[in-house]
């Protein structure tokens, strides 16, 4: 048995492999000329701001559900293709900060932009470093298992938390809550809360590509590839991980409180584990690692299930499911590399060198 | 005194159910390191099943005799297509089995729609001791989960299969080495495993009925039962099982439900968190 073998050689050299695969991903990337990313964004980016202009009403009001979701991708993307912590329980920061802004909302009448949007921000961000900070900081290093079932478990207990807890709303959630102010102004759906979030999801993105192609980005690939190379050059892996997981809360806390806005009520699935799924999802699909696969991979996701869902609303997780799968087994690195290759998902770090990203990672510190 | 012992019955016949779902996923992790995400699905298609045999008019019991040779069967073939070529990582297996049981799940929901469907008990009816009833199917359940760990048990501990199947976890090259098939091991592992959910599905159809999210609720649930009661041995997960099952079943006693239910995986996550080995540490049976 040739081929079931090699699996098992595969098992326990899998090290070889995932270099082979790099290198192999570099190769095509060399072929596809250099400076994908900056078109594939750029297109994005032209693409999102045209939208609402040829869009029909309902379809921006769509689209901007899309685009916080693609933020709320992003966070995930943070954690997972950058840091490499399997995050299952993304959406517990995205819920709470929805269930935060949706009670300033109702109990103190606070709506005020300036006010909701960095208060949800700051819940992700605490909720995220608790949770964060209790698994994965201590004094032996957690396991991926661990960190991915603990998340997977905080998600579903405050799933039930919020579904067992009047003040919250119970099983309905909190419903019709009052529209996002800036001064007498109010953000009702439509084309200015579309640009608003579209210029935010800008920043945020802007952010974190510096963040990503900084020092400390290239520490967390390198922690994602190897940890304990990292850790050998004396990095504090746990401590990375907890301020990229920290992160990673807080721009999904800044999405859940758009949410929250946007659609006007936030019901206890937000923070449940069908959300934290969702959001694999679409990073999955897009293409962990890089910052516009998440984004592409919200987009088609949302996308093709809209589309789909009128006539095919039954079958449409199943093929979800089956393409995935697919992914998974035969892209591990999302669609996006496809046009992409390992070198520029890694990106480059000290000028015009011409290393290959892992030897540039081994000289980074 | 007759509302301790109803209690402590109530308590003893969770516990059982989460020990038979637990089972399948214990052996699956301890033996071949991965996490099946598509435990919980399992556990579905062998409600499912069961539900299909009474809908067809045959007898519960044929259907749930059938459930865990057809999901064991299914759990060989994806074993064989997919999940092989994960062994190498264990992230990855985690995702590819969910999208496997993603695929599960909702072919399951478009089957039944979005309906609770029951399923009467094979066996009904009540056990009466003096003033006290309990029912007699969940009192079956119990006799059947202390009947397959303790058949599990002898055949990882006593059999030449479960020696092999050992030997294969320990080190498998040197298995390989002396003539042991380790990817038939695996497939069969993981045959086993599954059929093991199927049967815990085919069993609590009748208590808790059958919707598409079955799986699901007792997913995480099993997840941290094994890792409280430690990866690595067959003993470990049923342990953590038969703690996790009787804290969830316990607590609602004595506090709010909601609360009970937050607090168990709470102090679960606590507890793995400062004793990362589990309950019983150690590889083996």
């Amino acid at each position: 048995m040739p081929k079931s073998m090699s699996v098992v050689r595969e098992a326990i050299a899998g090290d070889e492999a995932d270099d082979a695969m790099a290198e192999r991903a570099v190769a095509e990337q060399v072929a596809a000329g250099r400076k994908v990313l900056p078109i594939v964004e750029g297109v994005v980016l032209v693409a999102a701001l045209v939208a609402p202009l040829v869009l029909q009403d309902y379809l921006t009001v769509f689209a901007t559900r899309v685009i916080i979701l693609a933020l709320f991708a992003l966070s995930f993307d943070l954690v997972w293709g950058y840091a490499g912590i399997m995050s299952f329980g993304q959406a517990l920061f995205f819920g709470s900060a929805g269930y935060g802004v949706a009670l300033l909302a109702r109990d103190l009448d606070i709506t005020n932009i300036f006010l909701v949007l960095p208060a949800g921000t700051l819940i992700g961000l605490t909720f995220a470093l608790l949770l964060g900070g209790f698994l994965l900081l201590g004094r032996h290093p957690s396991s991926v298992i661990f960190v991915s079932l603990g998340t997977l478990t905080g998600s579903y207990a405050a799933d039930r938390l919020a579904r067992g807890w009047y003040y919250l709303g119970g099983q309905n959630g909190i419903p019709s809550i009052s529209s996002m102010t800036l001064g007498s102004y109010e953000f009702s759906e439509g084309p200015p809360f579309y640009y608003l979030v579209l210029g935010l999801l800008v920043v945020v993105y802007l952010l974190c590509r510096f963040l990503v192609r900084s020092q400390f980005g290239l520490a967390l690939a390198g922690l994602r590839e190897n940890e304990q190379r990292i850790a050998f050059f004396g990095y504090k892996t746990q401590h990375l991980k907890a301020i990229i997981f920290a992160i990673g809360g807080a721009v999904a806390g800044l999405a859940g409180s758009l949410y929250a806005f946007h659609e006007g009520f936030v019901w206890p699935n937000m923070v449940g584990v069908v959300v934290s799924t969702q959001v694999v999802l679409y990073v999955l699909f897009g293409g962990s690692g890089t910052l516009i696969g998440a984004v592409i991979g919200a987009v088609i996701v949302e996308g093709v299930s809209f589309w789909l869902s009128d006539n095919y609303r039954e079958v449409w997780p199943i093929i979800l499911g089956v393409l995935l799968l697919l992914v998974i087994l035969f892209r591990p690195l999302g669609l996006i590399s496809f046009v992409l290759g390992e070198r520029e998902r890694v990106g480059s770090f000290g000028g015009k060198s011409r290393k290959t990203g892992k030897e540039k990672r081994d000289a980074a510190p | 005194m007759a509302n301790a012992f109803v209690a402590a019955f109530e308590i003893l016949s969770f516990g059982a159910i989460i020990v038979l779902i637990v089972l399948g996923l214990g052996i699956i992790a301890s033996m071949m390191g991965i996490f099946n995400f598509a435990q919980g699905e399992f556990v579905l298609l062998g409600a499912y099943i069961t539900y299909l045999a009474y809908a067809k008019g045959l007898p519960i019991w044929a259907g749930m005799v059938a459930a865990p040779f057809v999901v064991g069967a299914l759990g060989f073939v994806l074993e064989a297509l997919i999940i092989r070529r994960f062994y190498a990582a264990p992230i990855v297996a985690m995702l590819g089995t969910y999208a496997l049981g993603l695929i599960i799940r909702e072919s399951v929901r478009g089957l039944i729609g979005g309906f609770y469907l029951t399923v009467p008990e094979p066996i009904g009816g009540s056990i009466d001791i003096g003033a006290m009833h309990i029912s007699a199917w969940r009192f079956t359940i119990i006799v059947i989960t202390a009947l397959v760990m303790g058949g599990c048990y002898l055949l990882l501990a006593r059999t030449s299969f479960g020696l092999r199947v050992r030997a294969t976890l320990e080190n498998p090259s040197l298995a390989r080495a002396s003539g042991i098939s380790t990817p038939l091991i695996y497939g069969a592992t993981f045959a086993f495993g599954a059929a093991l959910a199927g049967l815990a599905g085919a069993l609590i159809v009748p208590v808790f009925s059958l919707f598409a999210d079955l799986g699901l609720r007792f997913l995480i649930q099993g997840f941290v039962a094994v890792m409280v009661g430690g990866v690595g041995s067959f003993i470990g997960p049923v342990a953590g099982a038969g703690v996790i099952g009787t804290l969830s079943a316990a607590l609602p006693w004595v506090m709010a439900p909601v609360v009970a239910d937050v607090l168990v995986f709470v102090l679960a996550i606590v507890f793995i968190k400062f004793r990362p080995q589990g309950l019983i540490a150690g590889k083996g049976v």
